[in-house]
């Protein structure tokens, strides 16, 4: 199953069959009075029919491994989802320590005092932007 | 004559110290974020853009543009010193960097961005002249045609920046698909928004092209885990007169290949490198050094560069249609600032077309007396351990995200792009094509319903009218080529760029 001609293919066919799926609730209509599903519809076609083409070749070519770690994407997605969380419970100031303490596990070390000095200078372009270029920022 | 005139008119509105200085930040922080390692021009621009929204129009496209190029100017400063590519700067790293290795790295930039001011200057002469041309053949274009342009455009991008057909392809159908979700503007009927109100706008060029290219970029470079080590040695920007004189002929033959590749539809910066890189490897007489660290192997590709960075604003600025994921994500903010390019832009808005027009040319000037001089300082950025960088970068996508609408939930948005952008980069797959399927999608749907709708349903419409016909006749010849190609190297498919050189 490691191989990544084979995963794109697969990957893009359930892309085109969720939109296709997707494209027959709308009203679909014909060519000349084409209704909100019709183009959807047809693009998601076009689409699988390139995916399966793309899982047909990968039986052919050589397999490539894929290099996938879920580690530092992982790491990541929970530092900006929780900023948001965070700065929804909190404020922005919350989200921007959470944001930069998390997100350094994914860096090579950690260091908590440099953590400190990045929350630092961020903390300071944040108002920076919030006073000097009017972004509504909640910082507090 | 009249060009003369209306770049005149131009100039007064790109010279007020108004314009002057969002051009001046705009070309230095271009620079400045493009030399960041994993970011290119499209990462720098979508982390930028948000930055435009306070300003008036005519001034964020200028700023917008002089971070485009500023970017490109700043990808090649990184390439040069520290052999660190993006997608549009590989063939720095052939002969720039090798100019680094013999100590030459003063000589290299400079002329670097002596030639990227040469090829600047042409490529607006062509820009002036062409564009209003341009913007009269584009009024014969109907529906049908306008169909055809794009699907020729997404095939040629396809095979410029992946080398696979399929794989940009199928990219280029997922973008259009995500253009999809909102609001159908035909029905008023909501379209895969998941009840999500958030969604029914659309999902917001931001967050895609900072997840995609910018989320996704960061982990990307996390994975590899190394530490760069940061350029220490000396820089002589000043060349001899013997040096100089070699810079000339080659910038000037780049800047007249840049200009021309950059007009085609997927053409852009990238192939217009090579073709010029090419050319020089041809005719010049030096070219027995090329590859080793030559003047001209830098020269060439500069010019070509930043010439073909401003002539793909033509297609975007006449026709309407962007030629690449670059020009797509341009388009995505001339449309928010209210601008739609197009054939009737440059009669409608002339101070914007004929404004930015001048303003590159002065963003040209900028680059040569700010950016050459100045960037011995900015190569300390590479200081900065990656370690530090990117929770920095990370919070201004979230900013940048967050400030379009003041809406938190948006980071969400971006947040999911960055994942999906990270699988797709794993999956061998390029999300700048995307970007173009994204922008044009809308686009796509609306000249195709409207051409159904007026052949009432018969698809023989496509190959009745002449442009279509030629242009779906070259799709197919290419098709064709591409499957011939496939069965003869039995599936081996070899990226049609593929020069970077390998060893240290």
């Amino acid at each position: 199953m490691n191989d990544q001609n084979l995963l794109r293919g697969l990957f893009l066919a359930i892309i085109a069959g969720v939109f296709g799926v997707m494209a027959t609730r709308y009203s679909v209509g014909t060519f000349a009075h084409a209704g909100p599903g019709l183009f959807p519809l047809l693009v998601s076609c076009l689409l699988g029919v390139i995916a399966v083409f793309m899982v047909v070749r990968s039986r052919i070519v050589p397999k490539v491994p894929v290099d996938f770690s879920i580690r530092n994407i992982g790491i990541i997605m929970v530092a900006l989802c929780g900023f948001v969380v965070v700065s929804e419970l909190l404020n922005m100031i919350a989200g921007i320590f959470f944001l930069v303490f998390v997100s350094a596990f994914a860096g090579t070390s950690y260091s908590w005092v440099r953590n400190l000095k990045i929350f630092a200078v961020l903390l300071a372009v944040a108002f920076a932007f919030q006073k000097l270029l009017g972004l509504n920022l909640p910082l507090i | 004559m009249e060009t003369l005139h209306n770049l005149a008119f131009g100039f007064e509105h790109a010279l007020t110290l108004h314009n002057l200085m969002y051009c001046a930040i705009g070309c230095v922080v271009g620079t400045v974020v493009g030399l960041l390692p994993g970011l290119g021009p499209l990462a720098t621009i979508s982390l930028l853009l948000p930055l435009t929204y306070s300003i008036d129009t005519t001034s964020a496209l200028i700023m917008l543009a002089g971070i485009y190029y500023g970017a490109q100017y700043g990808d090649s400063v990184s390439a040069i010193t520290m052999k660190i590519p993006h997608a549009s700067s590989i063939v720095a790293c052939i002969d720039g960097y090798s100019m680094t290795l013999k100590g030459k790295t003063g000589l290299a930039l400079f002329t670097a961005g002596i030639s990227s001011f040469i090829g600047g200057t042409v490529a607006i002469v062509v820009l002036a002249w062409l564009a209003p041309v341009l913007g009269e053949v584009a009024l014969l274009f109907g529906p049908a045609d306008y169909c055809a342009l794009m699907l020729f455009g997404f095939v040629c991008v396809s095979f410029v920046t992946t080398g696979s057909l399929l794989n940009g392809f199928a990219m280029c159908m997922v973008g259009v698909l995500l253009g999809m979700i909102g609001t159908d503007v035909n029905s008023g009927v909501q379209r895969y928004t998941m009840d999500l109100p958030s969604l029914a706008d659309g999902v917001s060029l931001v967050s895609i092209a900072l997840g995609m290219f910018g989320i996704a970029e960061i982990t990307k470079n996390l994975d590899e885990k190394e530490e760069r080590s940061p350029f220490n040695g000396k820089i002589n920007l000043i060349p001899t007169w013997p040096e100089f004189k070699r810079i000339i002929p080659s910038a000037l033959r780049g800047s007249a290949v840049g200009s021309f590749m950059g007009i085609l539809p997927g053409g852009g910066t990238v192939i217009a490198q090579f073709a010029a890189y090419a050319v020089e490897r041809k005719v010049s007489k030096y070219r027995d050094e090329i590859g080793h660290g030559a003047i001209e192997g830098v020269a060439g590709y500069a010019a070509a560069d930043e010439a073909a960075a401003r002539t793909s604003f033509i297609p975007l600025m006449s026709i309407g249609i962007p030629e690449n994921a670059v020009m797509a994500l341009m388009m995505g903010a001339f449309i928010i600032k209210g601008i739609q390019p197009g054939p009737n832009m440059i009669a409608s808005h002339p101070h914007i077309f004929w404004g930015l027009v001048a303003s590159m040319w002065v963003g040209n000037v900028f680059l040569v007396v700010l950016n050459v001089p100045l960037v011995r300082y900015w190569l300390s950025l590479f200081k900065i351990p990656y370690n530090v960088l990117f929770p920095a970068i990370l919070f201004f996508c979230c900013v940048g995200t967050y400030s379009i609408n003041n809406n938190l939930d948006d980071v969400y948005q971006t947040a999911a792009f960055g994942l999906a952008g990270y699988v797709f980069l794993r999956l061998g797959l390029d999300a700048a094509p995307m970007m173009l399927g994204f922008i044009l999608g809308p686009m796509l749907e609306e000249n195709f319903r409207r051409t159904m709708l007026l052949s009432r349903g018969d698809f023989a419409v496509f190959f009745q009218h002449p442009i279509s016909a030629t242009l779906l006749v070259m799709i197919a010849l290419f098709i064709v080529w591409q499957v011939f190609s496939f069965i003869r190297n039995k599936g081996a498919t070899k990226p049609l760029i593929d020069v970077m050189p390998q060893e240290e």
